[in-house]
């Protein structure tokens, strides 16, 4: 259960915020991705590769995404690293990855486990206990260890080569307590939070260390704490135990030993999944007779989906796999008990092993930023040098006088021999000059802006997560924030490449119509009562209902007697049997009615069972060698003779079936394009065309589509195969391959039977979502494995597709027919002048064309075209054409999936976004957003990436101009003191200025401030644009904010200079003036560009300003800082209130007249629709605007 | 249901998280625009001319001496004449009252090229040491004037001190005395918290380099105004001090014979050194700079407003008018 709640932490990061979010933002000054819990949760990979029998992908087309996700997972890893071939079409990969996991163990990188000899398996191997440490630091460890890792970062360097410097006798600026106050300040609210995160960690520890679980011990079941467990000792568990280490499974309750495992804390998968325990454990109990043997395995690794290993028991040698092991955090499901075998144990647990984060992206806007960052550092040490030359020409101007200048008192005459004092020589002492400009003026690279950026995207994340337009209702998800550092980037999105199935669809499956031996049954649908059964007294009926054909129903119900519905019989029988569903019997609030849910990794294969259920053939249980199936009330049970998994080479699956009545029949279902092949054509061929024609009709409205065959085995036929099967299933090495062979040479001869139509449908709000997306002249781009006909019509009916538009298809099978259709679709584009233009490409074409000289042609291609749909793509693909777009261009991608397959994409594109569906957690484990559903896209870009880019943008030059115009009033000072950077400020407010004086507005501003409203920017998509334009911050903005900057520095700085000129004013008192007149001046600047004032901006604003206030009254307070009572004495003079007051107007108002000149005559739509907002005179467009709009683009 | 309700993770629906709060969305209209500007130039422009006449009305005499004070023969070794402990530095000065000057005149002291702000000078002096005489040796800032060749705390240390200025002034008109007050001329702050009261001047000025002005040791530091004056650095490199204050009126034309007592030492570096009689108004002493400035802004303020009023006419945009939205503004192929 503790792993559970651990997921939970993990998956809602942010719900925390309820219990004290402003804590958290106090506390997440790190580095944000620091903030998750180490993952308990894995990263992604392929699980119908090597999890057993109960895979049969259904439709041809899901199959095959599914299972190229070999590819997609080694793109996971390899990522960033190595370049990658974008257009193998993953066979090879998956060759490889068999030949992989049937390779001989080497016995120098095996691990030899001593079934039920701990003693004797620990001797010689220092394996690892099962204690876990998921807690970074011990008390004593904490200090060293924390401040290590908090100096990775290179703005804390900075802050503390400065303060280092600053400790100089020669160059100390600053006195020690404020040269040290900002540095320590980050240091240590960073520290409690990494401590409190600690002390969370080491509690929860805890409690999964000392969890009991039963292990044999002098062969009896004992209680043992969870960390005691060693490696090679023999454990059991029941029902709804969490698993404490890695084991290989011996025995379960059932008799074939199968146990079914829950793995929702590992990946977050909620579907059942089956392991096995090997024939010759099976029947042992450990209590009784010993069990021993020697496992040899894989040294520890992270790949949660692979596992190779040789049990050598009895002097037999068995081959081990993925099917046998079962991993720590999984829960054991629907099972009594099982018992098995420790192999890894604690840290050395594939689940510990893949504890890490996501891996993090790093924001288009901040990559520009820090192009900014280099000029200011240029900025910076150019004003250093100045004043060290300056200083340098001084001094050797004086240099005669220096000894006995009152004020400068170059030599000690307090001794005999006189030395000097405090002088080294020219040369030195413009060096210390240059180092001591540095400590001055080093907020100029304004350090804190790292830090406000990440409070500043906390609290977006906040407001995203907390949106109530991006909850989805249905799975009770939130909108998440996996990654924090790039939610602007939402903002200036150009490309949007989608996944079909399950993102642009529901993949929620419903069986629609049948072709049952060349008839078709596509009558209307009707609701039923619902098929239900009578068990013991008790009424059990399928969890979901299904509608049906009536036709269907009543000739279904006539049973395999007349010619007809004999294959009736046949079709339905064959879809509730031929699958890898387990039927579940739960219980209902209703005592005498229980329900049968079937859970099934697949969705097509529930929708079938469900639909054979609706019409009579319930399927009512499965274990692995039978299946019970009530066909119209009379229960029947079938042998399960064997089974052929699916496989992407085959895309079909088939069971061997032994029939009450003694015959055997193999049934066979699979993708249209391999069903094909394998049926005999020479019998019913009409039946065959018809259900050709049938399956295209399907296709063309967008259904998925399945073929079944089934053959009767004669006895001869049988017993070749199950000897070669047994043969197959057992043999060492090649297992893989070798069952495949014995499945092609079953699979072969069929009659046809039928095929099965199942619709995927839109997802609510989807064509309302893709047309406010085109309108935001975001193009939208469809990837999906899915066959061109359903690809097609998917996208007319999520409108990406409209009428008018022409299509250019390309369907090749060499390079030089791509290169071909690629140049004619060019013409097309160009020199016809035909718009808008749809390119449809299959994944086919693109082995060709990617990673080859065609991929410059088809991005011309492509970036003509306004709608891109690629069908019957590979995972790799995917993130090949991803990798198309942003390598090209500089505009910004965002990719947006569900399954397994679109993990490479969402890698690979600069925003990822996984949608939590059906299809498991592997996206969402690889995103950097997840939400639940793709109409949320809509408001989280139009609206919140919006938002996120204008707040960012303006943040981040406003705190270039804030900190700069503050380094250029100390230059300007410097100037007038002999060019030895004294400060009239005091230390401890230039100290104070960017760490409390100015900081909280600017946070606060850009996590709040909206520039319009979000009716507005949902209105109208188009106003997107201004993020796409980079409008928000670009080279022009920052150099008209640099002379922005220097004019007000000028006027806080001369004003009083020239007031004060020739006067009796002291130099804290004049440097409270200049305090105060740039915290003013600073936050009216902000106050300006505030769009809407909310309390919050009011009190962050004006309260800064009563902040400082108090502030440089409390430092003036203080009888030994040399300012004491100077701010009362300057303010007892108009001149003070005269000054101040003709700083602030006469430094804004340049800034304010060109605002005011730029607003009127070159208003930006932002502009316009603010004041539409306000003034309520902006005109509905009418559709037909609309459309001209769309299609001019 | 209920149950359901419970575990839902949907997001509470507040204003705040959603968003929404109420909110003052300013939008800056052309009246508005117009309106501000105007404001301020009608606002400054009077302010500025109220500045300007204040200025205009302080009566202020500056004579520059350090150069007339030296004698002819000493013209080319100032520095040697300055130095010499025995020489007569008392020189007459003649200075002339342009208008009438009203109690009180403010007697200040003007120096030019000293660098009070310098950083070795600043910071060479002890605050703890001049308001607490328990922390006499406190002098840890005040290198090389903390302590005598004999070892002996110098109270108060630091270069600040060491370098109190020294010249003095006599003002007589028509024979008779004008008597300058010169208590009151430090801070009241700095003489009750800063300086101590019980604070005595120790071991002050008697190194071999003298710095500048000397003090009665009978005299705590808290009524050592000349020294409190002294010590409040200045913000710039020309500045005054306050030497003191003439409680009667100067009649106009008046002819001022100011006796100098020339002590300290400028002419290494070239330092001037001036005697200022001035009064004060509400915006301080003669400085025509924040009226200009005033009415500059002022000014500039209406020309804008005008050059808005004309954009407004002539160039009229309805706010919010979708045909300027840049989507709308394409020219249609």
């Amino acid at each position: 259960m503790h792993h559970s709640s651990l997921r939970k932490r993990v998956v809602a990061v942010f719900d925390r915020f309820k219990l004290s979010w402003i804590f958290t933002l106090l506390l997440l000054l790190k580095n944000t991705p620091a903030i998750f819990y180490p993952l308990w949760l894995l990263i992604v990979t392929d699980n119908s590769q090597h999890q057993s029998p109960n895979t049969l992908q259904d439709s041809s087309s899901e199959g095959e995404i599914r299972s190229k996700t070999w590819s997609a997972n080694s793109v996971f890893v390899n990522l960033g690293s190595k370049r990658l071939s974008h257009g193998s079409r993953g066979g090879a990969t998956d060759s490889e990855a068999f030949s992989m996991s049937h390779r001989e163990i080497n016995v120098e990188d095996a691990r030899l486990v001593y079934v039920n000899d701990a003693l004797k398996t620990n001797e010689r191997f220092e394996f690892a206990g099962n204690s876990i440490r998921t807690a970074k630091y011990s008390v004593l460890s904490f200090l060293p260890r924390n401040l290590f890792e908090q100096f990775h970062r290179v703005a804390y360097i900075y802050f503390l080569i400065i303060a280092i410097l600053n400790q100089l006798p020669q160059l100390a600026v600053f006195g020690r307590g404020a040269s040290i106050l900002p540095l320590s300040v980050v240091l240590l609210v960073t520290a409690v939070k990494d401590a409190y995160e600690d002390w969370r960690r080491h509690k929860s520890d805890r409690i999964e260390n000392n969890r009991m679980s039963s292990v044999l011990v002098n062969d009896r079941f004992k209680q043992k704490k969870c960390k005691d467990i060693q490696v090679g000792e023999i454990i059991k568990f029941s029902a709804d135990d969490t698993i404490p280490s890695d084991i290989v499974l011996l025995s379960t309750s059932d008799p074939t030993g199968v146990a079914y495992i829950q793995t929702i804390n590992l990946d977050g998968e909620s579907n059942l999944k089956t392991r096995y325990a090997k024939q010759e454990t099976l029947s042992r109990t450990p209590e009784k007779d010993m069990i021993n043997g020697i496992i040899k395995c894989e040294k520890p690794n992270r790949n949660i989906y692979g596992f190779h290993a040789t049990m050598e028991i009895d002097g037999k040698h068995l081959s081990l796999g993925p099917s046998n092991i079962v991993l720590r955090g999984c829960v054991l499901k629907n099972t009594n008990w099982a018992i098995g075998v420790v192999v890894y144990a604690g840290r050395e647990t594939k689940a510990m092993l893949n504890s890490s984060g996501a891996p993090s992206k790093r924001s288009r806007l901040e990559t520009r930023m820090n192009r900014e960052i280099i000029l200011l550092s240029l900025f910076l040490v150019a004003l250093c040098t100045a004043v060290s030359i300056c200083a340098g020409v001084w001094l050797r101007e004086h240099e005669n006088e220096l000894e006995f200048l009152q004020f400068y008192r170059k030599k000690d005459y307090s001794q005999p021999q006189v030395k000097n004092y405090n002088y080294s020589g020219l040369g030195v002492e413009v060096f210390f000059t240059f180092l001591m400009s540095v400590i001055v003026f080093q907020i100029m690279i304004p350090i804190s802006l790292y830090i406000s950026m990440e409070l500043v995207r906390v609290g977006q994340a906040y407001f995203m997560i907390r949106d109530d337009k991006m909850y989805d209702e249905m799975s009770n998800s939130r909108f998440q924030c996996r990654a924090l550092n790039i939610n602007e980037d939402l903002g200036q999105i150009k490309y949007v490449f989608s996944d079909k199935t399950g993102t642009l669809t529901e993949n929620k499956m419903e069986f629609k119509h049948a072709s049952i031996f060349g008839v078709d049954y596509s009558g209307e649908n009707i609701d039923s009562d619902g098929y239900f059964i009578q068990v013991n007294g008790h009424v059990w009926r399928p969890k979901m209902k299904v509608k049906v054909d009536k036709e269907l129903l009543e000739l279904s119900k006539i049973g395999n007697n007349s010619k007809d519905s004999k294959w009736i019989y046949d079709f339905f029988l064959s879809l509730a049997a031929c699958n890898t569903i387990v039927p579940i019997v739960i219980d209902t609030s209703n005592p005498d009615e229980k329900l049968i849910d079937y859970q099934g990794e697949s969705p097509d294969e529930q929708a079938l069972v469900y639909a054979a259920a609706a019409y009579g053939f319930m399927l009512m249980e499965r274990t692995s060698g039978h299946i019970v199936i009530d066909i119209q009330g009379e229960r029947q049970r079938f042998n399960v003779l064997g089974m052929h998994e699916f496989d992407s080479d085959r895309k079909r699956m088939s069971v061997i079936l032994g029939f009450p009545n003694g015959t055997v029949k193999v049934i066979v279902k699979g993708a249209d394009t391999s069903m094909f092949t394998i049926i005999d054509k020479s019998v019913n061929s009409d039946v065959t065309r018809a259900t050709e024609t049938h399956l295209n009709s399907y296709s063309s409205i967008g259904l998925r589509t399945l073929v079944v065959g089934i053959r009767e085995l004669s006895v001869p036929e049988f017993e070749h195969w199950q000897s070669a099967y047994e043969t197959a299933s057992t043999a060492v090495n090649g297992r893989v391959a070798l069952l495949r062979k014995v499945a092609v040479n079953l699979e072969t001869d069929l009659e046809i039977v039928g095929a099965s139509a199942i619709e995927d449908r839109l997802q609510t709000g989807v064509p309302e979502a893709i047309e406010s997306l085109r309108k935001a002249d975001i193009k939208v781009w469809v990837l999906t494995g899915d066959k061109q006909e359903t690809a097609i019509s998917i996208g007319y009916s999520s409108r990406l597709l409209t009428s008018n538009m022409t299509q250019i298809v390309i369907n090749c099978n060499t390079k030089m027919s791509c290169g071909k259709s690629l140049e004619d679709g060019l013409i097309m584009c160009t020199n016809l002048d035909v718009t808008p233009v749809a390119l449809i490409i299959d994944g086919t074409s693109l082995v060709y064309i990617l990673d080859s000289d065609l991929e410059e042609q088809l991005f011309q291609l492509a970036s003509n075209c306004t709608v891109v749909l690629c069908c019957r793509v590979a995972p790799l693909q995917k993130a090949g054409i991803v990798a198309l777009i942003k390598n090209r261009t500089d505009d910004m991608t965002l990719a947006i999936g569900d399954g397994a397959n679109d993990v490479s994409m969402i890698q690979m594109a600069d925003v990822g976004i996984g949608i939590s569906g059906q299809e498991g957690r592997q996206a969402v484990m690889a995103s950097d957003f997840a939400m639940g559903q793709f109409r949320f896209l809509v408001p989280l870009l139009l609206v919140h990436g919006h938002w996120n880019y204008q707040r960012m943008g303006y943040m981040i030059l406003y705190n270039f101009y804030r900190n700069a115009v503050f380094v250029l009033v100390l230059f300007w000072y410097v100037l007038f003191t002999g060019f030895t950077l004294t400060t009239a400020i005091t230390e401890w407010s230039s100290v104070l200025y960017s760490v409390l004086y100015t900081s909280v507005p600017t946070i606060v501003i850009a996590i709040l401030d909206k520039d319009l409203s979000r009716r507005s920017l949902l209105a109208y998509p188009q106003l997107y644009g201004a993020g796409q334009r980079h409008e928000s911050y670009n080279a022009k903005l920052f150099w008209l904010t640099i002379a922005d900057t220097l004019w007000q520095s000028i006027v806080v700085f001369y004003v009083p200079l020239f007031a004060y000129w020739k006067t009796d004013i002291d130099g804290s008192s004049v440097g409270d003036l200049w305090t105060l007149a740039v915290v003013f001046l600073v936050n009216i600047h902000l106050a300006m560009d505030v769009v809407r004032w909310t309390w919050v901006s009011h009190a962050s604003i004006w309260g800064s300003i009563l902040v400082t206030c108090v502030c440089v009254v409390a430092i003036d307070v203080i009888p030994v800082l040399p300012g004491y009572w100077a701010i009362f004495e300057l303010a007892s003079k108009e001149s003070f209130w005269i000054c101040l007051l003709g700083i602030q107007i006469a430094a804004v108002v340049p800034r304010f007249g060109i605002k005011m000149y730029v607003q009127h005559c070159e208003p930006s739509d932002i502009q316009i629709a603010r004041e539409a907002e306000k003034f309520g005179n902006l005109i509905e467009p009418t559709t037909q605007e609309i459309e001209m709009n769309s299609t001019r683009r | 249901m209920d149950q359901k309700n419970k575990t839902s993770k949907k997001p509470k629906n507040s204003k705040f998280s959603q968003q929404e709060l109420p909110a003052w969305k300013p939008i800056l209209t052309p009246g508005w625009v117009i309106t501000s500007f105007i404001t301020i130039g009608v606002l400054f422009i009077p302010t500025g001319l109220l500045a300007l006449s204040a200025s205009d009305n302080v009566v202020e005499i500056v004579d520059r001496y350090d150069e007339g004070c030296i004698p002819d023969s000493y013209s080319q070794k100032a520095e040697s004449y300055i130095q010499n402990p025995n020489q007569n530095k008392t020189c007459v000065r003649t200075l002339r009252v342009p208008k009438k000057m009203v109690a009180p005149i403010f007697v200040y002291y003007q120096l030019e090229k000293f660098y009070q702000n310098h950083r070795r000078f600043v910071k060479s002096k002890s605050d703890k040491q001049l308001r607490d005489a328990d922390a006499q040796d406190d002098t840890h800032n005040c290198f090389p004037e903390d302590y005598t060749a004999d070892n002996k705390p110098i109270v108060p240390c630091g270069l600040i001190a060491w370098s109190l200025f020294n010249d003095t002034y006599k003002l007589s008109a028509r024979g008779k005395a004008i008597n300058i007050d010169k208590k009151g001329i430090a801070w009241k702050s700095d003489m009750e918290a800063k300086f101590g009261s019980n604070v005595y001047p120790k071991n002050f000025q008697k190194g071999t380099l003298i710095g500048g002005g000397k003090l009665d040791e009978r005299i705590p530091l808290s009524e050592q105004e000349d020294l409190i004056v002294w010590m409040r650095t200045a913000a710039l490199p020309t500045f005054r001090k306050l030497y003191g204050k003439i409680n009667t009126d100067l009649e106009s034309h008046e002819t001022i014979t100011a006796e100098v007592e020339n002590n300290y030492n400028t002419y290494k570096f070239g330092g001037r050194k001036k005697l200022v009689l001035s009064t004060t108004t509400w915006i301080g002493g003669k400085n025509d700079f924040l009226g200009i400035a005033y009415i500059s802004v002022g000014g500039l303020c209406l020309f804008i407003a005008i050059n808005f009023i004309l954009l407004y006419v002539f160039r009229p945009r309805r706010l919010g008018d979708p045909s300027y939205l840049s989507w709308n503004r394409q020219p249609i192929v």
